[in-house]
C-alpha cells in the first residue's frame, strides 16, 4: 500500500478523535516521503498540527463548512468535472467499475468520486498508474488549492501536495476555466456583472452569425461543463 | 452492356460488401467508437418514480439505474389511455423534473446527520455523566448553555453526527418537552401530503402518537381559498386537466398554465385546436396571455371589480331582461337564490340579516329536528313557506331528506326565486349595501367618489315570525341589487345602462381595472352565451395570484358567482378550476388513519398554521391593520374594535379555531389534577377555565409556558419559502440575526390588544430545538439545530396523486438513499424507536386531553347559530358547543415505536370514514393482517404490521374507497342513508377492484369513484367537482345545502361580506417615514408569482435551472418605473419596507404593469444573494418584506360550512397587499463565507 496516498486520504477524511490520535503517525508518513518536496512536506505540517491539537468540534465544523457545504470545494471530483450534467451518473458508473476491476467493492456511503475514496484506491495501485490518475485530476487539485489558499485554509497544502505528486504540468487553461466563474471579487461590481451578462441579441445584416446566446451556450458546452455559476458560499 | 466481365461469380471479396445498388458499403474498420454510445445509454434496470416536492404535475417517470447509480430519467408513457374523443394524458413531465437526476448527486445534498457544533459539544459532555433526557434537561435549565447554540442559528457551525446521536437528542428533547410543558409544545410542519403521502404520514404519525401538533399548510401558503368552503362546504375540489378539453369557453384568470402547469398545458392547446375560445385575465403579458383570444390586463388586485362587472352583464342579459331557462332552473335547484333573508333595521334603513330559519316561524314548519338550521323559501306549489330538503339541519339527527330533490316536508315544491312581481311582494324598501371602493389608496384610488353605503330598493314580503313581523327578501333579489341592476323599482344606485359610472357596471369597472368596458361586456356575453348553449361548459381556471390578496374572498366569490349564475359548476367542461397548492390526496380516508395515528388515539392535534405563526413569531406585535379599517359601515352593533389577534383569541375560545399549545398548563398535568380532584376531565377544565385557574395559551403567546418548544420541518422549506414574515421568524421564534426594521405596537404607542397579554419585551428564541429533515441544505436547514438527511425521490417508496389527473402512481427506491440518508419513514421510525428506548421511567402510560375545535362534517358543526362568548357571560361554557371539546386521549409513551409500526385497534372498534360518512372497516383490517403480517411482540402484538414504507402504502390503499372498490361500495351505501337516494351504482362492479402497491408500480391506475369527493371517475365524464351534487342530488355541505352565494354569519355581515363586492387592497403601512431613506422614491406593489425555472418539481438552488434564468434572485419591473429610479436591466436592486429587505437583480420588462414588481416565489437566499445595505445581513427572501395578516372572517367556526377543518378553513397568510421601496444598490457585498467557519464565537460552555 502506498502509505502516502493513504495518509492523504485520511487527512481529507472527516475529522474524528481516532483520526486525531493517528495524526502523529500520518504526519510521520508524509514527512518522510521524498516524492514530496521539502517545501510541500513543510507546508503540510500546520494542517497536521491543527488536526492533532485543535478542538475536535472546531475541526468538524470547519470540515463541514468547507467540504460538505461549499460546492466549489466539494471533494466529489465529478462535481468539478461534470457539475450537474447528465454525464455524472455514467462517469460514476465507470469509476465504480474501475474499483471492481481493481478487486475492490466500495464499502462506504460516500459516492465513488469522493476524493478520499479515490486516494485509498490509488494507494493500492502501482505508483505509475496512480500517478497517471492523479495527473488527470491535477487541474482540479490546483483549483481547490487556489481556493483554499484564498480562504487561508491549511487544507490547501494537501492539494498542493497532490499536484506535486502527480508530476503533471498543470493545464493552466483548465484551471482557469474552473477558477473563472467563482473567482469573482465580491466587491467588484463590474467583474460580477460580466459573469451574469447575456450577450445582446442583434438582428442585423449578418444573419449567418446566428444567435449569439446559442453560440455562447454551445461554446460553453464544448468546454466541458464546468460547474455552472458560483454559489454564494464561494 | 453486360456487367458479366466486371462481376465475380464464384468468389466473394473479404474486403467490402456493397448493397443498395452500390450506394451502401460494408466496411471492416473498427466500430469500437460505437461502444461509447452504447455505454452512455446502458442500464441495469428502469424504475418508476416521480418528483414529489409539491408539484401538481404528478408525472410518472422512468429512472434508469446502472451499477446502483441513477444515470438518467425519461418520461413514462404508459398512462392508461383516456376514452375516445379525448386526448391522452402523456407525455407528462417538464424540464424541471428532467433535471432531477443531476441533482441527486449534487454537492448540495446533506450527506450525514448534522448537529449544531455548539450543541453537540455540550450534549456529549453532558452525556458522559447523564442519561439522554437528563442531559437535555440540564442544557435547557442552564440559560447560558441554551443560548450557546440558539444564538448561533443561521451562522454555520455544523458537525456530523451519527443517526444514533441525532435521534437521541431529538427524542430526548421531545420527551422533556412533553413532560415539562406538554406534548402540544412539539410542533411539526410539512406540506402537501399528496405528493409523497407516506413521507408526510411518517412525521405526522410520530407526532400524533406523541400528542404533538400537526400544522396545516394550505391556509398558511395562502393557496387555500376560503371562498370554496363558504360556498360549497368543500375545499378545492376541482376538475382534472383533461376536462379543460370538454370546455366550450376557457377563462384563465390569474393562472399561467403554460408556465406553471407544464404537463397539463397540452390540454389547453388541444382545446384551442378543438375550437374552444379562451380569454386570459392577468396584469402582465404572461405566457398564458399569448394563448388568449382576448387578453384583459386588469390592474393587479382589482379582479373583484372586473368580476362584478361581468356579473352585472350576465345578470342583465341572461337573468333579468331575458331569462335563460337553463340558468333559471339551475340556480333555483342548486343555489341559495330562492332562500329568504331577514332584513334588519339599522339607522332607519334595512340591512340583509340572517337567513330565515324554520325555527323563526310559528310551528317551525313542522320541523322538530334542528329547525334553527333549516333555511326557508317560498314555494309556488303550496303558495307558502317551506324548509326545502337538503339544508344542513337535515344532515344531522335524521335520515333521508338531506338531498336536493325539489321537495320539502314530504311534498314536491317549486321554489320562487324573486319577489319582483307586484303580487309577490308586500313592500319595496331601501336596503343598505356597503361600498368599499372609496377606501382605495395610492395607485388603486381611481374611483373613490361613491359613498360608503349604497341604499337600493328591494321587494320584500312581510311575514309573521314569533312575536312580531319580519321583512324577508330572496337572496336573488338582494344579489341582483348588489350588482347595481335596475329592475324598475326606482331608488338609487341601480342602473340599466352599462355606461353609467355606478358600482357594478362595466364603465365603473373600467375606471378601477383599466380594462375597457367593451371588452368586459364582450367576454361576459361570450362566457354566458357558451354556458347557455352547452349547459354549463364554461370554465374558469384560476391561480394563486387571485387568492393571495387580503380580500381574496371577493375575487373568488366574484368568479364563483359567475359560474353559478351560468350553471357551470358540476357540469363536465365547466366550473371552478383552482389549481393551487392543495394537490388532491385522493385516497384521503385511507391515509388519515395512518397519518394521524387514528388507529391508536383520536382526535389528533391539528393546528391552523397562519394563526399559530402569527402568534408565535410575534407578528401580531407589529400589526398595522386595525379591525375598524376593514369593518363594514353596515356592521351590526358589537364590540368590533379589537386587534386582529383578539379576534383569533375569541375564535379559539369559542371553539372556532384550534389552539396550539392549548392550555398554559401541561395537559398531562391537567388530567392528573382532574383525577386528583375526582372529576371528569372536561368538567374539571370547564370549572377551572371559568374560574381562571386554567388559561388558554392563546391569551398570552409570549409567556414561556406557551411557547412552541420543538419544531420538526420536513418536506418543506418553511423559512426559505413559505414563511410570511420571514424576519419575524428569525427574530422571535429562532432568536437569530434578523432584519426586522419596524417597531411593535407598544414601542409606537398604538392601541394594545385587549385580549392578548402584552409583554413590554418580546421573547427571542422560543424554540429549544429545530429539526429539519431534508436532502438539501435549504434555508430552513441552515437555521436548524439538527439536520437529518432524507432520501430523495428516487430513493424511497411512496404514493403520489394529484388533482390534475385521476391516476395514483408511486415513488420507488430506484437506488438506496445516497450517503447516510434515510427515507422519511425510516427517519421517524428511528426517532420513535429511540424515544421508546429512552423514555421508560420518565414518561409512561399517560392520559392527555386534546382541545378539539368544532369540526366541519361532524354533527357538532351546527353548534352556534348565534355568536356568544362564554367569557363575556353571554352563554355557558359547554365543551363542543360554545367552546372547544376537551377529549381525553390515552398515550403510551413506552410504546411509541410499537404503535408506529402497527395498525392499532381503533380501526376495528370505531371504523373509518371522512367528510361526515363512516363505515365499518374490519374486513380491511383483517386483509391487512393477512397481507402485511402481524407484529409478534411488543405493545402491538397481533396487530397488522406497518414496518416498511410499502407496508404503509398498502394500509392507505386498502383502507381508502378510492383504491379499494369494496370500501367504495360501503362508503356509497353509508351516504345513501343520509340522502335517502340510491348512489351505489357509482361504484357498481368495483367491488373486487383492489389496487396494491405493485399494481401502481406496474402502471399508473385510475382511482375509483368515492363519495368523499364530489366528482366521479367514469367512461363518460372526466373528473369534475360538484358533479354528484348536480347529478346525484347530494347536497353541498353548506347551511342551505346549496351553493351558497350569501353568507349570513354575524362576522361576515359585520365585515361587509354577506355578498361579494369589490374591496381594494388594504394599506399595510409598511413604508414609514422612519424606514424610507431620502431619495428613494420608487414604491411598488410586491407580487410573488410562480416561476418557470424552479419550484414544484425541483428547487431554485438547482444550478442548471438557475442558468436558464439569471442565476440568482431577480425582480421584474416595468420600463417606466425602472427609468424613474435610474435602474437599468440587470442592475442589483434592493427592496425594503418595515418587515425587512431583500436584494435581487432587476429584469426591466415591458411585460410588467407600472406600479408593480414581480419576484418569483421561493428563490433561495443561500445562492447568489449579496448582503442588504439596509439590514447588513444576507439579502433576504421574497418573504423578508412580508408579514402575515389574518382576517377575522376566516376565523368563523361552529357554523355549518364555516366550521374548522384541517387545511379546509381558517386564517390564511395573504401577502400581495405589500408595498416595497425599490432602489438601485450602490455596492454589492457578498458577505463572503470564506472565513465563515471561524465565525462562531467561542462558546460560553467552555
Amino acid at each position: 500500500m502506498d502509505r502516502t496516498l493513504k495518509a492523504l486520504s485520511l487527512v481529507l477524511s472527516y475529522p474524528t478523535r481516532e483520526l486525531q490520535g493517528a495524526m502523529a503517525e500520518v504526519g510521520a508518513v508524509l514527512a518522510s516521503d521524498t516524492r514530496l518536496t521539502a517545501a510541500a512536506r513543510r507546508d503540510l505540517r500546520p494542517l497536521i498540527g491543527e488536526m492533532e491539537a485543535d478542538d475536535i468540534y472546531d475541526l468538524e465544523e470547519r470540515y463541514v463548512m468547507l467540504f460538505d457545504r461549499s460546492r466549489t470545494l466539494s471533494l466529489n471530483l465529478f462535481e468539478h468535472v461534470h457539475g450537474e450534467s447528465r454525464d455524472r451518473g455514467g462517469a460514476m458508473v465507470s469509476l465504480v467499475e474501475t474499483y471492481r476491476e481493481g478487486g475492490f467493492d466500495p464499502a462506504t456511503s460516500e459516492l465513488p468520486d469522493h476524493l478520499p475514496v479515490l486516494l485509498e484506491f490509488l494507494a493500492t495501485r502501482p505508483w505509475a498508474e496512480a500517478r497517471a490518475v492523479l495527473a488527470d485530476a491535477a487541474h482540479i487539485f490546483e483549483a481547490l488549492n487556489e481556493r483554499l489558499v484564498r480562504r487561508e485554509s491549511a487544507y490547501a497544502s494537501v492539494f498542493a501536495a497532490l499536484v506535486q505528486l502527480s508530476e503533471a504540468s498543470i493545464d493552466r487553461q483548465a484551471v482557469a476555466e474552473l477558477m473563472a466563474q467563482p473567482d469573482v471579487d465580491p466587491a467588484d461590481l463590474e467583474a460580477l456583472d460580466e459573469v451574469w451578462e447575456e450577450a445582446e441579441v442583434r438582428f442585423g445584416p449578418d444573419p449567418g452569425a446566428g444567435c449569439p446566446q446559442a453560440r455562447e451556450m454551445l461554446a460553453r458546452m464544448d468546454a466541458l461543463a464546468t460547474p455552472a455559476p458560483h454559489s454564494a458560499a464561494e | 452492356m453486360s456487367h458479366l466481365l466486371d462481376r465475380l461469380n464464384f468468389l466473394k471479396s473479404k474486403e467490402v460488401e456493397r448493397f443498395s445498388d452500390g450506394h451502401g458499403q460494408v466496411t471492416n474498420e473498427s466500430r469500437d467508437w460505437e461502444d461509447t454510445y452504447r455505454n452512455r445509454w446502458r442500464h441495469d434496470k428502469v424504475v418508476r418514480s416521480t418528483h414529489g416536492v409539491n408539484c401538481t404535475g404528478s408525472c410518472s417517470w422512468k429512472i434508469y439505474v446502472k451499477s446502483g447509480i441513477v444515470t438518467w430519467e425519461t418520461q413514462q408513457t404508459d398512462y392508461p389511455r383516456t376514452r375516445a374523443d379525448l386526448p391522452n394524458h402523456e407525455p407528462r413531465g417538464c424540464a424541471r423534473g428532467a433535471s432531477y437526476s443531476w441533482y441527486l448527486y449534487s454537492a448540495n445534498r446533506v450527506k450525514n446527520p448534522l448537529v449544531r457544533g455548539r450543541l453537540m459539544k455540550v450534549w456529549r459532555k453532558m452525556r458522559q455523566t447523564m442519561g439522554p433526557i437528563e442531559a437535555w434537561t440540564a442544557i435547557q435549565n442552564d440559560p447560558i448553555l441554551r443560548a450557546s447554540y440558539v444564538e448561533t442559528r443561521g451562522k454555520g457551525g455544523f458537525v456530523r453526527a451519527t443517526w444514533d446521536e441525532a435521534t437521541e437528542i431529538t427524542a430526548a428533547a421531545n420527551a422533556y418537552t412533553a413532560k415539562t410543558y406538554g406534548p402540544d409544545r412539539v410542533f411539526g410542519f410539512s406540506p402537501i401530503p399528496a405528493m409523497s403521502m407516506i413521507s408526510y404520514a411518517a412525521g405526522s404519525r410520530y407526532l400524533s402518537l406523541l400528542g404533538g401538533v400537526c400544522m396545516s399548510f394550505y391556509d398558511w401558503y395562502c393557496d387555500l381559498p376560503p371562498a370554496s368552503p363558504m360556498t360549497w362546504g368543500e375545499q378545492t375540489d376541482v376538475p382534472e386537466s383533461a376536462d379543460w378539453y370538454n370546455a366550450g369557453y376557457l377563462l384563465l384568470w390569474g393562472s399561467n398554465v403554460p408556465q406553471t402547469r407544464t404537463p397539463d398545458a397540452h390540454f389547453y392547446t388541444e382545446a384551442r385546436y378543438k375550437g374552444t375560445k379562451s380569454a386570459v385575465i392577468c396584469p402582465d403579458y404572461s405566457e398564458a396571455a399569448k394563448f388568449g383570444d382576448v387578453w384583459l390586463n386588469a390592474k393587479q388586485g382589482t379582479d373583484a371589480a372586473l368580476a362584478m362587472a361581468f356579473g352585472h352583464v350576465i345578470l342583465r342579459e341572461f337573468h333579468l331582461d331575458r331569462q335563460c331557462a337553463y340558468f333559471e332552473d339551475y340556480t333555483r335547484r342548486y343555489s341559495d337564490f330562492p332562500m329568504l333573508v331577514r332584513l334588519e333595521r339599522k339607522n332607519g334603513h334595512y340591512v340583509p340579516g340572517r337567513f330565515l330559519r324554520a325555527d323563526d316561524l310559528d310551528g317551525k314548519l313542522g320541523e322538530e329536528n334542528n329547525p334553527e338550521w333549516k333555511t326557508v323559501a317560498f314555494d309556488e306549489v303550496s303558495k307558502g313557506l317551506v324548509a326545502p330538503n337538503g339544508s344542513i339541519g337535515y344532515r344531522w339527527g335524521e335520515d333521508g331528506e338531506w338531498n336536493l330533490e325539489e321537495r320539502a316536508q314530504d311534498a314536491d315544491t317549486n321554489l320562487k326565486m324573486s319577489l319582483i312581481l307586484e303580487e309577490d311582494h308586500d313592500d319595496v324598501v331601501g336596503v343598505d349595501f356597503p361600498y368599499f371602493g372609496g377606501q382605495a389608496f395610492g395607485q388603486f384610488a381611481t374611483d373613490i367618489d361613491h359613498p360608503e353605503v349604497l341604499t337600493r330598493n328591494i321587494p320584500v314580503k312581510k311575514i309573521k315570525a314569533g312575536k312580531g313581523e319580519v321583512l324577508v327578501a330572496t337572496v336573488f333579489d338582494l344579489f341582483a341589487a348588489n350588482y347595481g341592476l335596475d329592475r324598475g323599482l326606482g331608488g338609487h344606485w341601480v342602473t340599466s345602462d352599462y355606461a353609467d359610472d355606478m358600482p357594478g357596471t362595466p364603465a365603473w369597472a373600467e375606471k378601477i381595472t383599466g380594462v375597457s368596458a367593451d371588452k368586459i361586456i364582450h367576454v361576459a356575453r361570450e362566457f354566458a352565451d357558451n354556458a347557455e348553449k352547452t349547459q354549463g361548459k364554461s370554465m374558469i381556471i384560476i391561480g394563486a395570484a387571485m387568492n393571495h390578496w387580503f380580500h381574496m374572498d371577493m375575487n373568488y366569490r366574484g368568479v364563483i358567482n359567475m359560474l353559478v349564475m351560468c350553471g357551470c359548476v358540476g357540469q363536465s367542461g365547466g366550473g371552478w378550476a383552482h389549481y393551487v397548492g392543495q394537490e388532491k390526496l385522493r385516497p384521503q380516508t385511507g391515509w388519515q388513519p395512518l397519518a394521524f395515528a387514528l388507529d391508536w388515539g383520536r382526535p389528533p392535534r391539528h393546528m391552523n398554521s397562519t394563526s399559530a405563526w402569527y402568534a408565535h413569531t410575534d407578528q401580531w406585535r407589529y400589526e398595522t391593520l386595525t379591525a375598524s379599517e376593514i369593518l363594514s359601515p353596515t356592521a351590526p352593533e358589537g364590540d368590533w374594535d379589537i386587534s386582529l389577534i383578539d379576534y383569533n383569541i375569541r375564535a379559539e375560545r369559542m371553539g372556532w379555531l384550534p389552539s396550539a399549545p392549548q392550555l398554559k398548563t401541561n395537559p398531562l398535568e391537567v388530567v392528573k389534577a382532574a383525577k386528583a380532584a375526582d372529576k371528569e376531565v372536561p368538567a374539571y377544565i370547564v370549572e377551572n377555565l371559568k374560574s381562571g385557574d386554567l388559561e388558554m395559551s392563546c391569551e398570552d403567546p409570549d409567556d414561556p409556558a406557551n411557547w412552541p418548544r420543538n419544531l420538526f420541518v420536513w418536506r418543506s422549506n418553511l423559512l426559505g419559502s413559505s414563511g410570511k414574515g420571514h424576519e419575524y421568524f428569525l427574530k422571535h421564534l429562532l432568536g437569530a440575526d434578523h432584519g426586522v426594521m419596524g417597531k411593535d405596537v407598544g414601542e409606537e404607542g398604538r392601541t394594545l390588544p385587549k385580549e392578548a397579554k402584552w409583554h413590554e419585551e418580546a421573547p427571542r428564541g422560543k424554540l429549544d430545538l429545530l429539526v429539519t429533515i431534508d436532502f438539501r441544505m435549504s434555508t430552513t436547514a441552515v437555521y436548524s439545530d439538527i439536520v437529518l438527511p432524507t432520501a430523495s425521490w428516487y430513493e424511497k417508496d411512496d404514493l403520489n396523486t394529484s388533482d390534475m389527473h385521476p391516476f395514483i402512481h408511486p415513488l420507488q427506491a430506484a437506488v438506496d438513499p445516497a450517503y447516510e440518508s434515510r427515507s422519511d419513514w425510516e427517519i421517524f421510525k428511528s426517532i420513535a424507536r429511540k424515544f421508546q428506548e429512552i423514555v421508560p421511567g420518565y414518561l409512561g402510560k399517560e392520559t392527555d386531553v386534546v382541545a378539539l375545535p368544532i369540526l366541519h362534517d361532524t354533527p357538532a358543526e351546527i353548534a352556534q347559530d348565534q355568536v356568544k362568548d362564554w367569557k363575556k357571560g353571554e352563554c355557558d361554557l359547554i365543551p363542543g358547543k360554545t367552546a372547544p371539546a376537551y377529549v381525553p386521549v390515552e398515550r403510551d409513551y413506552t410504546a411509541i415505536y410499537d404503535r408506529f409500526t402497527a395498525l392499532g385497534p381503533l380501526m376495528d372498534k370505531l371504523g373509518n370514514g371522512g367528510k361526515g360518512i363512516s363505515w365499518n372497516t374490519q374486513d380491511e383490517v383483517d386483509n391487512l393482517a393477512a397481507l402485511n403480517g402481524v407484529q409478534r411482540d411488543g405493545a402491538a402484538a397481533g396487530r397488522p404490521k406497518i414496518e416498511t414504507a410499502i407496508d404503509a402504502c398498502e394500509v392507505v390503499l386498502m383502507l381508502a374507497p378510492e383504491t379499494n372498490g369494496e370500501v367504495a361500495v360501503k362508503a356509497w351505501e353509508s351516504l345513501e342513508k343520509a340522502t335517502g337516494r340510491e348512489h351505489a351504482h357509482l361504484a357498481a362492479g368495483e367491488h373486487h377492484n383492489k389496487i396494491r402497491f405493485r399494481d401502481i408500480a406496474a402502471q399508473p391506475r385510475k382511482i375509483i369513484s368515492s363519495p368523499t369527493w364530489s366528482g366521479i371517475e367514469s367512461e363518460k365524464v372526466s373528473y369534475n367537482a360538484g358533479y354528484t351534487n348536480v347529478h346525484e342530488l347530494i347536497p353541498w355541505r353548506t347551511l342551505s345545502g346549496r351553493q351558497q352565494l350569501y353568507q349570513d354569519h354575524l362576522w361576515m355581515r359585520a365585515f361587509g361580506e354577506g355578498f361579494m363586492s369589490y374591496r381594494p387592497p388594504v394599506d399595510l403601512k409598511t413604508i414609514t417615514a422612519d424606514v424610507q431613506d431620502e431619495g428613494d422614491s420608487l414604491v411598488l406593489n410586491f407580487i410573488t408569482p410562480h416561476q418557470k425555472w424552479g419550484i414544484h418539481s425541483t428547487y431554485t438552488d438547482n444550478l442548471l435551472m438557475l442558468t436558464l434564468n439569471r442565476g440568482g434572485p431577480v425582480i421584474w419591473v416595468s420600463e417606466n418605473d425602472a427609468k424613474s429610479a435610474g435602474i437599468v436591466d440587470n442592475d442589483w436592486v434592493e427592496l425594503y419596507n418595515t418587515n425587512g429587505a431583500l436584494t435581487a437583480r432587476a429584469v426591466v420588462s415591458q411585460r410588467i404593469k407600472d406600479g408593480t414588481t414581480f419576484m418569483y416565489h421561493a428563490q433561495e437566499k443561500i445562492v447568489n444573494t449579496p448582503g442588504s445595505e439596509k439590514t447588513g445581513h444576507r439579502g433576504g427572501i421574497h418573504n423578508s418584506v412580508t408579514r402575515a395578516v389574518p382576517k377575522p372572517t376566516h376565523m368563523i367556526g361552529g357554523y355549518a360550512q364555516q366550521s374548522y377543518g384541517f387545511n379546509y378553513y381558517g386564517t390564511v397568510g395573504s401577502n400581495r397587499d405589500e408595498f416595497v421601496v425599490v432602489r438601485k444598490m450602490k455596492k454589492v457585498d457578498w458577505l463572503d463565507a470564506e472565513k465563515a467557519w471561524t465565525a462562531p464565537a467561542k462558546e460560553a460552555a467552555e
